[in-house]
């Protein structure tokens, strides 16, 4: 059981138990975080899960994938330690993991 | 939006769904709810379609990542032929080339090549730098409507912003909006289900002129290309990404795509906003509410009710195993009414939070425009309730479009009280 820290733009701090297997997308919508908008539903397909990992934890997640990371170019703001949350899968290895919410997707 | 079949009219035993019943049209929500409360899908043999109605089952449809659009590779050659005939979807050269080949009825890489080559231009970031220049647009309009008074909301305000919107974001001349209007119109009245030789020829010709008039102006935009789309899609063509029938296809599907459903979901969103006095006043009274307002909009009255998905797989939904092959209709209007999905769900509310609802889809055919359909909403509703003291319905009896395909107000006749 993974937990993540999810950290909103006005430094709102919300700890959720997420499942192996589950995206940091589905996480995020299932704890009812609504900066993760996820309009698409996990296709990569929007750009509405943008998030930012914690800097010093990035080499915890696999890399962005090509689709993923054109998709990056397309979001507000983006920064180094962007990530999709829908193409995050997570795992054990992510215990610990905390998240920086952007103030809005649109 | 285009789709090749819908049911005209299907029963079962101990149940009716008439969708071009008037009384459908009037009211489609309590079909809907009957439909939602019936187990697993519906199925219709006439039209080989099982209807998928709650929300849980829709979504699984649409996240489902073996569903496809298109018939390509999952059935022969000739029967995607004989089906076409059927649909009297045959011996359209011109439609055939450009419109039923799209970005929107292809999957799969060839989907995902063309969609890649314009997301860009319809990301939140770029949609928002036509801000002033819809909102100049708009206000100009209010100028007019305001001394006027009386108005048809849905022709003289409605359809008179996304498509020129639409047409600037493309890169076609001001000018030029409404006849890409009127090639638009004949070519989308030939996805419904009427499908007479009439009918089939002004899409045909229809298809043709904008065909011809898209190839004049990307001759002229190669000569020096802008910051529009039609540039965009010039440079994609000249990097391999892209062929000549991909250019026209695209460009159709995007300017038909912009002007249809925002008048429609326009239209019905004004329409809510006078059935719900509160509502609208809640609104004016709190402006930030505008973009939870759209939202909801989009929910309560969706533009585009319809849409159909081939499984490539076999695959079980709502309990109940189906082959590859199955065809699937998802009614993204019954879904985002579905109380199991939305608290209060047949509830007008201009503030609703969460509001995850299915009316721009999902998966990778997720609604391209949706960022620049919201932005023309908000800007319109927005200038409007502050420039209004009040707005009157002239007429109460308003008729809606005929049609499971379509969702929205056929005219809105309103007196304009100004502030």
């Amino acid at each position: 059981m993974p937990r993540i820290t999810f950290i909103s733009a006005d430094g709102t701090q919300l700890d959720v138990e997420a499942t192996e297997g589950q995206t940091l997308m589905a996480a995020a919508v299932a704890h009812g975080i609504e900066e993760i908008a996820a309009e698409c539903g996990g296709a990569c397909a929007c750009g509405t899960c943008h998030c930012y990992i914690e800097a010093s934890q990035l080499a915890l997640l696999p890399p962005a994938d090509e689709a993923e990371t054109a998709m990056i170019e397309c979001v507000i703001d983006p920064r180094p330690e962007s990530r999709l949350s829908c193409q995050v899968k997570l795992t054990a290895a992510q215990d610990g993991l905390v998240v920086h919410l952007p103030a809005s997707q649109h | 939006m285009p789709h090749l079949t819908a049911p005209a009219e299907a029963s079962e035993e101990g149940f009716n769904f008439a969708p071009l019943d008037p009384a459908f049209a009037a009211d489609p929500y309590a079909a809907y709810a009957r439909l939602r409360a019936r187990d697993g899908l519906t199925y219709f043999a006439d039209f080989d379609i099982h209807l998928a109605s709650r929300f849980e089952d829709v979504s699984a449809i649409v996240m489902d990542k073996t569903m496809v659009r298109s018939l390509d590779g999952l059935v022969p050659p000739e029967e995607i032929v004989a089906q076409q005939r059927a649909a009297n979807w045959h011996d359209m050269p011109h439609h055939s080339r450009f419109v039923q080949f799209s970005l929107l009825d292809s999957d799969g890489e060839v989907h995902d090549r063309l969609r890649k080559a314009v997301f860009r231009l319809f990301t939140p970031a770029m949609v928002a730098r036509l801000r002033d220049d819809i909102q100049a647009y708009v206000t100009r309009l209010l100028d007019r409507l305001l001394d006027q008074r009386d108005i048809d909301f849905v022709e003289d305000l409605a359809a008179e912003v996304p498509g020129h919107i639409i047409g600037r974001l493309i890169g076609v001349p001001d000018e030029d909006c409404p006849k890409l209007r009127i090639w638009s119109e004949n070519i989308v009245q030939f996805f419904d289900i009427d499908r007479s030789d009439a009918r089939k020829q002004i899409a045909e010709t229809a298809t043709t002129e904008f065909y011809e008039y898209l190839s004049a102006l990307k001759a002229d935009r190669l000569k020096a290309l802008r910051a529009d789309l039609i540039s965009e899609l010039i440079k994609a063509e000249a990097a391999g990404q892209f062929s000549e029938d991909e250019f026209i296809s695209t460009c159709m599907l995007i300017l038909m795509a912009g002007h249809g459903s925002t008048i429609d979901v326009l239209g019905s969103g004004m329409h809510c906003l006078l059935k719900f006095p509160d509502q609208a006043a809640r609104l004016k009274a709190d402006p930030a509410l505008l973009p939870t307002a759209v939202q909801e909009m989009f929910r309560y009255e969706s533009p585009l009710p319809f849409f159909h998905r081939y499984a490539t797989e076999d695959v079980t939904i709502a309990g109940t195993p189906y082959p590859r092959g199955t065809k699937f209709g998802l009614l993204y209007g019954a879904a985002n009414r579905d109380p199991s999905a939305f608290e209060a769900a047949d509830r007008f509310d201009v503030g609703r939070k969460p509001n995850r609802h299915l009316a721009f889809g999902g998966g990778a055919h997720f609604c391209l425009g949706n960022h620049l359909a919201r932005l023309d909403m908000e800007i319109i509703f927005g200038s409007l309730l502050a420039r209004t003291r009040a707005i009157e319905l002239a007429d109460p009896a308003v008729t809606y479009k005929r049609g499971l395909s379509v969702r929205g107000p056929k005219r809105l006749d309103l007196r304009l009280v100004p502030a």
